[in-house]
Formats: C-alpha cells, structure tokens, sequence
C-alpha cells in the first residue's frame, strides 16, 4: 500500500485506495501515451488510457466509471517522458474523490493543466531540443574514436555506437519515467514543490554546454584523418585545402542555409549533393 | 528479397512505435535505426565488410541531418524513426543486387550517398504518411468518447490497443514499401549512370555531404544554445590537446 498524505475529508471505511502496483500499471501504460495522437485532443486518449488501472480500482459501476473516464478524454498535451507527475497527481486526486473528499470536475482539470503546461515547457527543450541530440552526438563520438578491431573484418561500432546513444539517452529519461508516477502521487497536494525538485532547466543549460563542446572535439576528431589522408605524396598545403574544400564548402553552406531557412536541412542537403554531382561532371 | 523485406518492415514497426505510439527511448533515431538493419539485414559473408561500414555512414549523415534544434510544434512533418531503416535497407539491398553493374572502385561510399539519399527522401514521405493516421486517431477519439458515455471501459481499451497496432502497421507497412520502391528505383536509375559514377566523384560528393551533415551539427549544437560557440571551442581545444598529447606518448 502506497503511503498517502491526509486527505481533506475522511474516508469512509469501505473507500478504496491505490496500491503501488496501480500506480505501477499506469506507468507502463504511459508508454503508450500517443498511440491516438490527433491534433484535436493531443494526449488526451493516452491519458485517459493510461488511468485505466486507476478508475477500476477507485469506481465501481458503469456508470461512476464512465463518467470517470470521460474526464480524462479531452485535451491533454505534455511532455511524454514527464506524463508520469502528471498522472500520479491525477491518480491521488482521484483516490481522494473516491474516497470523500469534496473535489470536483474542475479542480482535477484544473490540477492537470497547471502541472501539464510547465512540464511542456520545460521537458520539450530538455529532451527534444538537447539531450535527444547530445545522444546521438555521443554515439557519433564513439565512431571516430573507437579504433576498429579488425580492419578486415566485421565492424562492431555498428552496435557500439546506436549503444552509446541509448544508454546515454535513457541515463536521463528513464529517471524521469520511473520515478513519474509514485512522485506525482506522493506530492499531488504541492504541484510547485513537485516542479521544482526535478531540476530541469539547469539541466537543460548542462547539455546545451556539453553539447557544444562535444560538437568542436567532434570537429577535430573527424579533420584530423581528413588532413592526414589528404595528401599522402606531400604535395603540400595547397593540395591538403583542395581536398578539403569540398567539405568545407558544405559545411558552411549548409550552416548559412539553415540560419536562413530553419528546419530545411533535407532539402539544403539533397541541393548540395546536386550541386556536387553537376559540378563535378563539369570539372 | 521476401525475407529481407519483412525483417525490414518488423523493425520498421518497431521503431514507429517509439516516435509514434510514446516509447520515446531514443530507438527512433535515424543512427540507431539504420545500425540495427546491419545487425539484421546480412547480405552474405562476402558484403559482411560492407553490410556493418555503411550502414554505419547513412545513420551518421542522417542524424546529423534529420536533428532539428527547434521544439516539435515548429519542426517539419518528418519521420525520422524509419528513415534510418529504409536508407540502409535500400542501400544494403542495391549493394548486393547491383554490385555487377557499378563499379566497385566507388567502394562502400557510393552506397552510403544512395541510403543517405533514401533516407532523406524517405523522411519526408513518410511525414505525408502520417496526415491520414492522424485523421483516423481523431475518429478513434469521438468513438472513445461515445464508449466513455456508454460506461464500456473494455471496448475503449480494445480501441486503444487497436491505435497502437495501427501504429505499428504503419510504420512496418511504410518501411517495407518503401524500401521495395527504393531499390527499384535504384535498379532503375543507377546502371543508367554507372558510367557517371567513378570514385572521386562519389567521393566528392560524400564530402561535400559530410559537410553538409557537420553544418546541420554546427547549427543544432552550437547556434542554437547559448554560449554555444564558447563551449564548441573549449571542446576543439581539448581536443587538439589530447590528440598532441597521444602523439606525444606514442613510440
């Protein structure tokens, strides 16, 4: 039984309360929180699915459980790894209904937006924006450092590196799923206080930073092979920077083009692999 | 070919559900993608050099690509998740199929342009793909809501169950076609410009692609944050430090 904080009315002796492995239940069912994804509703569907375990153990009868179900299908949109505050909230303010106390329709949607909104915010530039590219970033990393094992045989960074990705990723995000839902319920009476402690903005500013910086060890891990294979009859530096220009070339027009037209990488890519194939039938 | 198409498809799935359906576990990222088709897609001991090299170089060029540093309401309708999957299929199959007719001192890069290529284009097709997905999640959505009313909770969860398989079906659906389109139209195009293609120019092109792929990085990892340039720099140092220092230590 999950240890739970007084609540407003008493509960009578029959009201049913929330066990951990409810709580548990709705964790796992997050996962799927987007499966009827619409832009009308958003989450809404997933949420309400997710709660299933919840409402069953709470209500009894068609009635009182469709009407429970009902309220969580509307619009709903957060951040999908930090659903699970969310629904915890939601879970013991359901159990308090459920159990007496005078909550109604509104407060519960009311709790749910107010937790919903800043999560968004907050999770949306943390997980999209920069760990999800740091991830991939580091697994990138793995490739140029990583020596082969055996020039002539098989290549194992293919497995190294998209394992690189995954564990730094989930290192971060699976914290935040674990610990959703039980925490969501344990500070459902203090929503502000439940903000606060998950500490996302600062980490936000951690990744940009090392980010950034794995972004220019990067760089120079993948010039240094480049330059050291650009001219292996030592016809000088001329040479080494004519080889190079193709790359360089590419790289800042794809940097201006993106400063220009955000979001266009895939059709700034395919232009300059044209303008390559064209320029070099021509030369 | 079947066999290969429907492991192809069973990843695809897969991976649709981890952007689609809510997994969000990193599984749907075009270098974890396009890695796992090596590790599943073997074309033979004679490619195996080849068939864990490139797929290695798609997934690297297309995520750095298909990273997009702006929060998902104002990025493009891209699917990312099976484009990794589709360009390193394409790429794997071609390379075994057409191999006879291009010739092999391109080496491996040819075949990374061509599934960087498909794997560009796949991405943007299949965010067309999820227009009528979309369409039939918001009809699931009133028909849940009618189920609520009624008080049936097990046929709302059967529909919901049925969303995510929808889900899935999706993706395995679009990945398989997809990639079949692509090798044909591989098949179709490339021995038509075999002639055109001879090893420096692949070669160029793979650079100025890379660059490409590098500015895209450059924008996503540095322009972006704050003080994002300051830290890049810090990192090239260190970089350079700890590569003269290696040299320094080395007999």
């Amino acid at each position: 039984m999950i240890e739970s904080k007084p609540a407003i009315a008493p509960a009578p002796p029959s009201a049913p309360s929330l066990r951990a492995i409810d709580l548990a239940r709705v964790a796992s069912r997050a996962l799927y929180l987007q499966a009827l994804f619409s832009a009308e509703r958003q989450q809404g569907p997933g949420f309400a699915f997710a709660l299933l375990p919840v409402i069953r153990r709470l209500y009894s009868g068609v009635e009182a459980r469709g009407r429970a179900l009902a309220r969580h299908l509307g619009f709903f949109g957060t951040h999908p790894v930090l659903v699970g505050y969310v629904l915890g909230v939601v879970a013991r303010l359901e159990e308090r209904r459920a159990q007496g106390a005078p909550i109604d329709d509104t407060q519960i949607e009311y709790a749910k937006r107010a937790l919903a909104s800043p999560l968004a915010a907050l999770g949306d530039p943390l997980f999209w924006v920069t760990l999800r590219p740091l991830a991939g970033l580091v697994g990138i990393l793995g490739m140029t450092l990583l020596p082969l094992a055996d020039p002539a045989g098989p290549d194992l960074r293919v497995l190294v590196c998209p394992l690189l990705a995954l564990l730094t990723y989930n290192a971060v995000a699976l914290k935040y799923r674990i610990d959703g839902v039980p925490r969501g319920y344990a500070l459902a009476e203090d929503p502000g206080k439940l903000l606060r402690s998950l500490k996302l903005a600062e980490l936000k500013r951690i990744f940009e930073r090392v980010s950034a910086f794995a972004f220019g060890a990067l760089i120079v891990f993948t010039l240094r092979p480049m330059t050291e294979s650009a001219d292996p009859e030592g016809l000088g530096l001329a040479h080494t920077v004519s080889v190079l220009a193709p790359f360089v070339l590419g790289l800042i027009g794809a940097a201006l083009g993106l400063r220009r037209w955000p979001g266009r990488s895939v059709e700034i890519a395919l232009a300059a692999a044209l303008v390559a194939l064209v320029f070099s039938t021509r030369v | 070919m079947l066999s290969e198409i429907f492991r192809v498809a069973l990843l695809g799935g897969v991976l649709a559900m981890d952007r689609s359906a809510g997994w969000n576990v990193m599984l749907g990222q075009p270098l974890v993608g396009a890695c796992l088709v090596g590790a599943f897609l073997n074309p033979g001991p004679q490619w195996e050099l080849w068939a864990l090299r490139i797929p290695l170089g798609v997934g690297v060029l297309l995520q750095l690509l298909l990273t997009d540093p702006s929060l998902p309401a104002a990025q493009r309708p891209r699917d990312v998740a099976t484009a990794g999957v589709i360009g390193s299929s394409v790429a794997l199959l071609g390379l075994e199929r057409l191999s006879p007719l291009v010739p092999l001192t391109t080496g491996g890069i040819l075949w990374v342009l061509v599934g960087t290529v498909a794997g560009l284009l796949a991405s943007v097709a299949g965010g067309w793909m999820e227009v009528p997905l979309r369409a039939r999640n918001q009809i699931s959505a009133r028909r849940a809501e009618e189920l609520a009313l009624l008080g049936n909770l097990r046929g709302f969860e059967s529909l919901y169950w049925r969303g995510v398989i929808r889900v899935f079906l999706r993706g395995a659906t679009w990945s398989g076609a997809a990639t079949v389109a692509g090798v044909a139209a591989t098949a179709a195009f490339l021995p038509r410009i075999a002639q055109l293609v001879t090893g420096p120019r692949a070669g160029l092109i793979f650079a100025v692609l890379l660059g490409a792929a590098f500015g895209a990085g450059f924008h996503t990892h540095v322009r972006a944050p704050r003080h994002g340039l300051r830290w890049a720099a810090i990192g090239a140092l260190a970089a350079i430090f700890a590569l003269l220092r290696l040299r320094g230590t080395a007999p």
